[in-house]
């Protein structure tokens, strides 16, 4: 009987806790649209690839491939500054996808303006961060905090000088991955980037119609969003030596990550993908 | 001592004669000056490197008007980061017979029967200077130029000559500022003995290439030289320390100038003057060759264009080259290299380009040429590489095509490999696999797995680390506790009154047993010693506590056991003692 009970319990704590986790389950409707959406692609009917992926992506499947394949569906039809978006976005899921880093390399290849981003001192320091994803940094974490205090728990027992070299190895890795992983987190969530998404922009002195034209912008073009006021937003260029800033259209420029990043799972949300 | 210096001094000797010589032999040769007076002593050194020894003296030649003077032997032996170099160097001294320039060597020196020759150098011998009928003294500076009258952009060469015969230390330069005229220093200074009006002096030279920018007459103001003048500290009578190995002596810092002098700049003339005139001015020289002179279309040749001369080489022209059809030219960087001497500035500039013909046939490189100013000539001269041509034969792709026909017969000899041409632009496709299609990981940040993954190995690590913490510290308070109530036990039997000998040496023991967990059914005053000293007691206190017990144990052996002893105070407080020590 007692035991019987405490089955029921630990059944019943498994599916309170751990169920949230544990891989979605597999649904077809999901399956069928994405394989109905990549049919439409290789028919060239892209816009319904585009509308399939963007459902999905609603729908809570944030995967760094969709991302890919929108960008992809989005570059077919000649929209250059959606097209990078999605790719930015997929970049930050799939970092190391060697088809991404090529389809996005060449997109920006095809963008008019030349802007460039400097690179920051973190960044040049820690190099790995660009290659890897917020995920796989945690795992990485996780790997290592488990090593580093096994290590420690084995030398509470047995203090040889292996079990300190031990301790002392793991902990410098322990250390380096978890500032990367709170480095990358910083990024994530300081990550003020946007793309300019119409084929020319005019950036203003304020935002207002009637304000001085400052400088124009093209599709693809990465900017710094800042902030936005009554349907304008105020940008500015991501070269640090560069001083230019100024108002778009709210509707040309799109966030490549628009709200806080981790309280959506690692996921960038989207207004209208 | 003196066996162990006996002993390095065999090892130098074993290594002197067993440790194989570095085998590449060569003989070099240098003079301490290039220019002297007929009067000079001139001093030359051979030196063999990689042998200590010659099968027979050096040999010289260009030595007709020179009388030559041995002057030692020395021999040199090192060896760094485990290789051994040694080497021997013979120095002579040159007497000049007569004025005039003298080309010096080579040297010919034979080891183990092999002949080996040395470097040239040059030796201009000049007259005497004219006395000037007045003794400048034991220190002064002189300062002469190689020309008076000079070309814009033409180089003089201004030597300055310290003549000491008191030793002097210190020394520093001051050369004049003139505008529009630089100064190059040449080399690093040079030390010899020479003669002047008759007396010897110890004389320190160094050079500078003068060159203007702007015609006209230049004033060369003097030169300053400050040193410091050693004077050697007068003493009553020469005791040891007199002895110039101790150095004891004065300084004194002076000053010496130069003569002021005038050098006449000529501008350059406008006669015959190329309107692509680069500035260039000295002499200089021009040679081309091209390697290899026959290629397969497609593969390249090198074209190596050497300019090298004296004078300002470092305004020899990147030389331009017009591309010819059919051949692809790709420049590389030219390299430029000045040397410094006491000549004056020379140096050379290597420009290399590589030609990559496309079609077969025979390709005629049409020559490039170089203006300058001639100063010996005293006109522009026009210097051209020679005429070079290459021929290039069908390229490999041809060769392939005329060789897959195999009834020809012909081979293929090698595959070329082309750098990939780009057909095309284009992305890449979607990525169709179902695999992709996930909601997400397993792990999430805030979930409980995640947290069990981060929280769960130090919160096991935690409760293991204190439960061995706890643990160890119940153990020690149980010891704690005992020892304490021990202690208490034994003190309040030594309060009793009329506590005899052999009760108190009976407590004694219970109290050890009790306190350190032992079960001893007899005790001697040395095994109690013994047993507080491992246990950490006092030297002292562990002495203490021995005595009193063999005073309990003679009180007991000698039959006053059961009497009253005055040793329980005494015992109580050495008790207490060991408590503290003992935690």
């Amino acid at each position: 009987m007692k035991r019987s009970i405490c089955v029921s319990i630990a059944i019943f704590l498994m599916v309170c806790f751990l169920g949230p986790d544990i891989i979605a389950l597999q649904t077809s409707e999901p399956e069928e649209l994405f394989f109905s959406s990549n049919q439409a692609y290789r028919q060239g009917r892209f816009q319904e690839a585009i509308d399939g992926y963007s459902r999905l992506i609603r729908s809570g499947h944030k995967d760094g491939n969709l991302y890919y394949n929108l960008g992809n569906a989005y570059f077919r039809l000649d929209q250059l500054g959606r097209a990078i978006l999605n790719y930015e976005r997929a970049r930050l899921l799939i970092p190391g996808d060697a088809d991404l880093n090529f389809n996005l390399s060449y997109a920006r290849d095809k963008t008019h303006d030349a802007v460039s981003e400097s690179q920051d001192l973190v960044g040049m320091t820690f190099f790995w961060l660009k290659d890897l994803s917020l995920g796989e940094l945690l795992w990485g974490f996780a790997v290592l905090n488990l090593l580093f205090w096994t290590a420690l728990l084995i030398r509470l027992f047995f203090k040889f000088e292996w079990t300190y070299y031990a301790c002392l190895i793991s902990m410098i890795l322990w250390i380096i991955a978890g500032t990367s992983f709170g480095l990358k987190w910083y990024q994530l969530n300081t990550n003020n980037r946007a793309v300019i998404l119409e084929q020319e922009v005019n950036i203003l002195a304020g935002p207002d119609i009637r304000d001085t034209l400052l400088f124009k912008l093209h599709a693809g073009t990465i900017v710094h969003y800042e902030r936005s006021e009554d349907g304008w937003s105020l940008v500015s260029l991501p070269d640090k030596r560069s001083k230019n800033r100024g108002w778009v259209k709210a509707e040309a420029v799109e966030p490549v990550i628009k709200e806080t990043f981790l309280n959506k799972c690692i996921i960038p949300s989207m207004r209208n993908p | 001592m003196k066996r162990s210096v006996l002993v390095l001094l065999a090892l130098f000797q074993f290594m002197l004669i067993f440790c194989p010589a570095r085998a590449d032999v060569s003989v070099s040769m240098r003079l301490d000056r290039e220019e002297a007076t007929i009067a000079d002593s001139i001093s030359m050194v051979v030196s063999i490197a990689g042998a200590r020894e010659s099968d027979s003296p050096p040999v010289f030649k260009g030595m007709e008007d020179l009388d030559v003077t041995q002057g030692g032997t020395s021999s040199r032996f090192e060896v760094i980061n485990g290789q051994v170099n040694s080497g021997i160097d013979y120095t002579f001294f040159l007497q000049p017979k007569k004025t005039g320039t003298f080309e010096i060597g080579p040297v010919e020196v034979t080891v183990d029967g092999k002949t080996y020759r040395s470097n040239t150098a040059t030796l201009t011998v000049v007259k005497q200077p004219e006395s000037s009928g007045t003794d400048r003294g034991p220190l002064f500076l002189t300062a002469r130029l190689s020309s008076i009258k000079v070309y814009v952009e033409e180089q003089s060469i201004y030597t300055l000559k310290l003549y000491h015969q008191t030793r002097v230390s210190n020394i520093s330069l001051d050369l004049p500022e003139i505008e529009h005229l630089t100064f190059r220093q040449l080399g690093k200074p040079i030390e010899y003995q020479s003669f002047y009006n008759g007396r010897s002096y110890d004389v320190v030279e160094v050079r500078y290439a003068l060159i203007p920018s702007e015609e006209g007459i230049c004033g060369i103001e003097p030169s300053r030289m400050k040193m410091t003048v050693a004077q050697p500290m007068r003493r009553s009578h020469r005791g040891f320390f007199d002895d110039p190995f101790f150095s004891f002596s004065t300084g004194r810092t002076m000053a010496v100038i130069s003569e002021p002098l005038e050098l006449n700049v000529l501008p350059l003339p406008g006669k015959g003057k190329p309107s692509d005139f680069s500035g260039l001015v000295g002499n200089f020289k021009i040679n081309s060759k091209l390697e290899p002179n026959k290629i397969k279309a497609g593969e390249s040749a090198t074209l190596t264009v050497l300019v090298s001369g004296s004078g300002n080489v470092n305004r020899i022209p990147d030389l331009k080259w017009p591309e010819p059809d059919h051949i692809k030219i790709y420049a590389d960087e030219p390299v430029l290299k000045v040397k410094e001497d006491a000549k004056g500035l020379s140096g050379s500039k290597t420009m290399k380009w590589a030609l990559v013909p496309e079609k077969e046939g025979r390709y005629k490189i049409s020559p490039l040429t170089l203006n300058f100013f001639d100063t010996k000539a005293h006109r522009y001269r026009e210097i051209e590489t020679s005429r070079l041509s290459f021929s290039v034969l069908p390229g490999e792709v041809k060769q392939i095509q005329a060789s897959t026909d195999y009834s020809n017969g012909q081979k293929i000899e090698g595959h070329v490999k082309k750098a990939v041409k780009e057909l095309g632009h284009d992305i890449l496709p979607i990525h169709t696999s179902i695999k992709d299609l996930g909601k997400g990981s397993i792990v999430r940040p805030g979930g409980l797995v995640f947290w069990f993954v981060f929280i769960g190995p130090f919160f096991i690590y935690a409760v293991v680390f204190l439960g061995l913490k706890l643990g160890k510290k119940s153990d020690r308070s149980l010891a704690t506790l005992t020892a304490k109530k021990a202690a208490k036990k034994f003190i309040r039997k030594c309060r009793q009154d009329g506590l005899s000998s052999s009760d108190l040496a009976l407590s004694f023991r219970t109290y050890l047993n009790e306190r350190f967990d032992l079960s001893l059914g007899s005790l001697t005053s040395e095994e109690a010693a013994e047993i507080l000293k491992s246990e950490g007691a006092d030297l002292d206190t562990a002495r203490k506590i021995q005595s009193i017990l063999k005073g309990l144990e003679d009180a007991v052996y000698t039959g006053k056991g059961q009497k009253a002893c005055a040793l329980g105070e005494g015992a109580s407080q050495l008790v207490r003692q060991i408590e503290k020590e003992i935690r």
